[in-house]
């Protein structure tokens, strides 16, 4: 509810930048869309590429969008039992600029299974697989993050974390944190 | 024309304003805020919460931290049977385990988990899995998740180490290579344990690693 009108009165009020922005993320959406559809048809493998903490911070920061970035495991009940829920947020919220960061945290040889759960759920965004030492990488992400699985931030398009759980979330919680980070994204405007 | 366009962009800026207030009003709300989220665990030096609680062992006896400390130090390792990271460091958790007793450290290792979740961390199969590994230690069920929340302790296996004197030295992972035993290049809770059986300091005090969140009972959960 509070979404649509969110995003409704964005569109209304948004600097031109901004509409430009939310145009093009409109555009890629429905490219997506499409191919998500044929995805799910094909059972086409999504990518899994390597990435480490920094680089996804250095993504966050930039500019362009609000990001959920969701650290999950193939072995991970909580992690595979949550996942229509996130994706069905994210998707909805992809027109608002919303960025989807899938970050496995399986081992290298998994990820044939990897591929097989992302394709199961549709995903056909590129995704990631977390790479080098744990501790590193779970610091370097954030402090507070104890490692443990599922573990989801939020970050506004500045980069600002504006929200941070382990464990398993439902469709209410991911909608509740990607509100608030795309609020923070477009702040209201003064009336003149 | 003038006119419409300030009536309009001023309502806009004021539906706007409302919007989003709403959605952060929504969003303070939700659980899923870091401010409520965050689980801060026991801070070096701090001594262990909940000393007197009584948990139930797998051989049946009632066991309290209290009770189970060496005059060396105490370990506490949340652990659990279900979780295949706890798996994966189980035989180390055993061997660590087992070697502390030797040197004089009091061992317990304590599932938190809500077996409701997972049947595997019902207490027979605590159990057999105690059995299977040989340990020597207690393995006992925390039957609320208090001492879990006590600790701050979120996922399994992490562990905790207290000196002789009561205060949290080490807190962390076993190691840095769950999966190899024999990659392993960084044995940070055999090397606190060997340091607080021999009154050194522990030279890496807190330490990471991925792990299964603890599933806390439904009547104690800090997470969904």
């Amino acid at each position: 509810m509070c979404a649509g009108l969110a995003a409704a009165l964005l569109g209304c009020a948004g600097a031109p930048a901004e509409r430009e922005t939310a145009e093009a993320s409109a555009e890629a959406l429905d490219a997506s869309l499409a191919a998500d559809s044929a995805a799910a048809a094909s059972g086409y493998a999504p990518a899994v590429v390597p990435i480490a903490a920094e680089q996804i911070l250095q993504k966050v920061k930039d500019g362009r969008g609000a990001t959920l970035v969701n650290l999950w495991a193939t072995w991970c009940a909580p992690c595979r039992h949550e996942m229509p829920a996130l994706l069905t947020v994210a998707r909805a919220h992809r027109e608002d600029g919303l960025r989807l960061m899938l970050v496995s945290a399986d081992f290298d040889d998994q990820l044939p299974a990897v591929r097989r759960f992302l394709a199961s759920q549709a995903v056909n965004e590129t995704t990631y697989i977390k790479t080098g030492d744990d501790n590193a990488f779970i610091n370097g992400l954030h402090r507070d993050w104890s490692g443990a699985l599922p573990a989801t931030l939020v970050f506004d398009a500045s980069g600002r974390l504006t929200g941070f759980w382990e464990g398993a979330a439902d469709e209410n919680r991911f909608e509740h944190a990607v509100i608030a980070a795309i609020a923070e994204t477009h702040p209201p405007e003064e009336p003149r | 024309m003038n006119r419409n366009f300030f009536v309009r962009s001023t309502l806009a800026a004021l539906l706007l304003t409302v919007g989003v207030a709403l959605a952060k009003d929504q969003a303070a709300k939700s659980a899923g805020t870091a401010k409520e989220v965050v689980v801060k665990s026991l801070a070096i030096g701090s001594p262990a919460p909940m000393r007197g609680v009584k948990m139930k062992s797998v051989d049946g006896t009632e066991v309290s931290l209290e009770k189970a400390a060496g005059k060396n130090g105490t370990l506490v390792v949340f652990t659990c049977n279900h979780c295949p990271w706890a798996k994966m460091w189980q035989t180390r958790v055993a061997a660590i385990g087992n070697a502390a007793l030797e040197s004089g450290i009091g061992v317990v290792a304590i599932n938190s988990n809500d077996p409701a979740d997972y049947p595997e961390d019902e207490y027979a199969p605590m159990q057999e899995r105690a059995k299977l590994l040989g340990f020597k230690f207690p393995y006992v069920v925390d039957a609320t998740s208090s001492v879990a929340k006590a600790f701050g302790a979120t996922r399994t296996p992490e562990a905790f180490l207290f000196d002789a004197k009561g205060k949290l030295v080490y807190h962390g992972a076993v190691d840095d290579n769950a999966r190899e035993e024999a990659a392993v290049k960084e044995k940070w809770l055999n090397d606190a344990v060997q340091a607080v059986a021999t009154g050194k300091g522990v030279t890496v005090a807190e330490t990471k690693a991925l792990g299964c969140t603890i599933k806390y009972r439904e009547s104690n959960k800090k997470t969904s």
